[in-house]
């Protein structure tokens, strides 16, 4: 557990590195700009954002029951579901189907970062690859995504060429630009797509009446990650589960839209394994795409924080608005947050996968601004979460 | 070196169960200011100031304390020794502030009361039930600490025959209107910020005229709604309003509230926003103590002054 004293002498650090504050300026101007702007070109967004808000709240409500509706329709559609308690229970879950000896191909998913699923794969013998081009990046530098959905925000272009210069032997010119290192770690990574053993990727959303999942990107590496190896293992947040493929779609569009990608490149569907019933009507499993595919649904503090004011933050749709509008993490990214999910929504995150000791020292640099509360599409009370978490923390701080 | 946090903490909560104000001061700088004024100290309306403008100069003066502390490698040892022994190191620097600040801070005062007179406003004002109201304890999450206080203030409240109270900040706004109903129990008491106050009675202040800049706080922006009302009375007083790049409602920080854990955090933030507020002029408007503190902190050449002495022709 990092104490507040640690969590201030990393933020300082942070704030004498020129590069990353550099990096980290040049993309927030962006984002600020582009969501108003979405949300003006597409009226329909803020009434999607309403329907999903209510939609959510109505099955964190549901959970129990939308998960029992889940697993029969996993059964109906193929789909191999588990469901696992804790951290451990999803790794050793997901170790015992690929084993050792494999080659994984990942596409990100903050889930898989919260059960340390890479590091464990790769433990056990595996090879293993991250396919965003800012997730890879990361795996290359062995730090946390700095951004719920821009992972390597902090870095600039030198500073990414250098890493894929040094780590993986790419030739990248003097001068690089991204679509430099972008040539290149395509060509790299096509190999690894062709040849993987298993694919695992994250979800946006999953729908409770088909068991499908919804996964958006603009990369393309999802489509490949869920479609070319033989086996796909999805790990998500049990939260994520919705009543209908409907809303589950609805959830993504709106994701990619607070998240500043709109349209999003692909939203993909996944309901089951890839088959065909074209010799005589019989149905053959593994046509194109996966032979089979693997739901793990991690709980990890989620039920029991529904117990909780953090009830409120299991809504979240993980676009990470909020961390963009935070005048701290402006300054410091994910370094301020927990160790997996960083920013205002990561304190609220790391109360409900580690606890309040861990997330309390976190919440004495927010500001109780109020920003991440009027921003959140699903208008979660982002900062009220936080001080409530800061009273839990300062009873304990104070009395010790 | 970063500061021990639990140190200030506990320096601010123990300040507050002893003298009712969370520095080791004279609970009298919270009232003197109305000195010789002849305010009414009887009656159902009383100002409420809740002594934020009056702390604000001491505040300043432990946070440059804290600035020397952070910046030598024994800093957190000297903080809890200093708190321990009661050291002079510390309270003395938070006993001398600078005396030019809490002249401002009476002359803000005194603007609110003098706007408050001309706008027709009844009111008393009684030094005995005035005092800070917890706003930080409450912020720091030290909840016990601030439901006792809070339950100190609302018995003087009442004693005092308050039945409504006037208040000028955002943060004791809040503290007031939105907390205390929560943590004490059968708070009766109406609450209304002067501003809103000031507009209701269709006063029509009159200033110096110019163009200036509007700082807004989050809690007035995001909280309490309060975003129409100092816009509509500086325009009434004769200034053309210019709009930083962040306002109203998505108004950006000015740092504030992590000034006493993260000094250097806080001047990070302070300077990004005076920046933003100087690319649009030189004057700047703020409704907050804490604002008008730390962007001034932030060492932008801005001349930044309280919305109350714009209005009342002092700025």
């Amino acid at each position: 557990m990092a104490s507040i004293e640690e969590i201030i002498r990393r933020v300082y650090k942070a704030l004498e590195d020129e590069e990353f504050q550099e990096a980290l300026w040049k993309a927030s101007l962006g984002s600020e700009v582009r969501v108003p702007r979405i949300l003006q070109n597409y009226e329909y967004i803020r009434e999607l954002a309403r329907e999903v808000t209510e939609a959510r709240k109505k099955s964190i409500d549901r959970l129990d029951e939308l998960i029992e509706e889940l697993k029969d329709s996993a059964r109906k559609t193929g789909v191999k579901l588990f469901l696992a308690d804790t951290a451990e229970d999803a790794r050793e879950y997901i170790g015992g189907i690929i084993g050792k000896g494999k080659l994984v191909v990942l596409s990100k998913s903050m889930v898989a970062e919260e059960i340390g699923l890479r590091e464990y794969l790769e433990e056990k013998g595996n090879e293993v690859w991250e396919t965003d081009l800012g997730q890879l990046l990361i795996q290359l530098e062995g730090s946390k995504p700095m951004h719920t959905i821009a992972p390597a925000v902090h870095m600039t272009v030198e500073r990414a060429a250098r890493l894929v210069r040094e780590k993986l032997g790419l030739e990248i010119p003097d001068n690089p630009r991204p679509e430099d290192i972008v040539a290149e770690v395509r060509r790299f990574l096509r190999e690894k797509f062709t040849n993987a053993d298993y694919g695992i990727s994250g979800a946006n959303a999953i729908a409770a009446d088909t068991a499908a999942v919804v996964l958006v990107e603009n990369e393309g590496n999802i489509r490949l990650v869920t479609g070319l190896p033989p086996s796909h293992i999805i790990v998500a947040g049990m939260e994520k589960i919705v009543e209908t493929l409907e809303l589950a779609v609805k959830q993504a569009m709106v994701q990619a839209a607070y998240a500043s990608i709109y349209p999003p490149t692909y939203i993909n569907i996944i309901a089951g394994p890839s088959s065909t019933a074209d010799i005589e009507h019989t149905r053959v499993y593994g046509a194109h795409g996966p032979r089979e595919v693997h739901l793990v649904l991690v709980d990890n503090g989620r039920m029991k924080a529904r117990e909780t004011p953090l009830r409120d933050q299991l809504r979240c749709i993980r676009c990470g608005r909020c961390q963009w509008e935070c005048p701290v993490w402006r300054h410091t990214a994910n370094i301020w947050g927990g160790p997996t999910y960083g920013g205002p929504m990561g304190i609220n995150w790391t109360g409900i996968t580690l606890g309040v000791e861990e997330a309390g020292p976190l919440t004495l640099l927010c500001l109780q601004c109020r920003r991440c509360d009027v921003v959140c599409p699903v208008e979660i009370p982002i900062s009220r979460i936080i001080h409530w978490l800061r009273r839990q923390y300062m009873d304990r701080l104070l009395l010790s | 070196m970063v500061l021990n946090v639990r140190e200030i903490l506990l320096l601010m909560a123990e300040e507050t169960e002893k003298n009712g104000i969370p520095l080791p001061i004279n609970p009298r700088v919270i009232t003197e200011w109305a000195e010789g004024l002849g305010l009414p100290e009887k009656g159902d309306t009383l100002l409420y100031t809740g002594g934020l403008y009056q702390l604000m100069p001491y505040i300043n003066a432990l946070v440059k304390y804290l600035e020397v502390l952070e910046s030598r490698p024994s800093g957190g040892f000297l903080l809890k020794a200093a708190r321990k022994l009661g050291l002079t190191g510390l309270a003395g620097a938070i006993a001398k502030p600078d005396r030019r600040e809490v002249e401002y801070s009476h002359k803000v005062l005194r603007a609110i009361v003098k706007l408050l007179q001309s706008a027709g406003v009844e009111f008393a004002y009684n030094p005995s039930a005035d005092g800070y109201s917890g706003v930080l304890l409450y912020d720091m999450g030290l909840d016990n600490v601030f439901r006792r206080h809070a339950v100190r203030v609302y018995e003087s409240l009442k004693k005092a025959g308050a039945r409504r109270i006037i208040t000028i900040d955002p943060h004791t706004t809040f503290i007031m209107e939105k907390v205390y109903p929560e943590y004490v129990k059968g708070f009766d008491i109406e609450v209304v910020n002067y501003l809103r106050l000031l507009r209701e009675k269709g006063y029509k202040p009159s200033g110096n005229g110019g163009r200036v800049v509007i700082h807004d706080p989050c809690l007035y922006a995001r909280e309490l709604g309060i975003i129409e009302e100092p816009r509509k009375l500086l325009a009434d007083a004769g200034y053309e309003i210019l709009e930083p790049r962040r306002s109203g409602r998505m108004t950006y920080c000015c740092g504030g509230p992590v000034e006493s854990i993260a000094p250097r955090l806080s001047r990070k933030i302070a300077s990004m926003r005076a920046r933003e507020l100087s690319e649009k002029g030189r004057r700047v408007v703020t409704l907050c103590p804490i604002c008008l503190a730390n962007l001034s902190r932030a060492g932008e050449k801005l001349e930044i002054n309280d919305i109350s002495l714009y209005l009342s022709g002092e700025a």
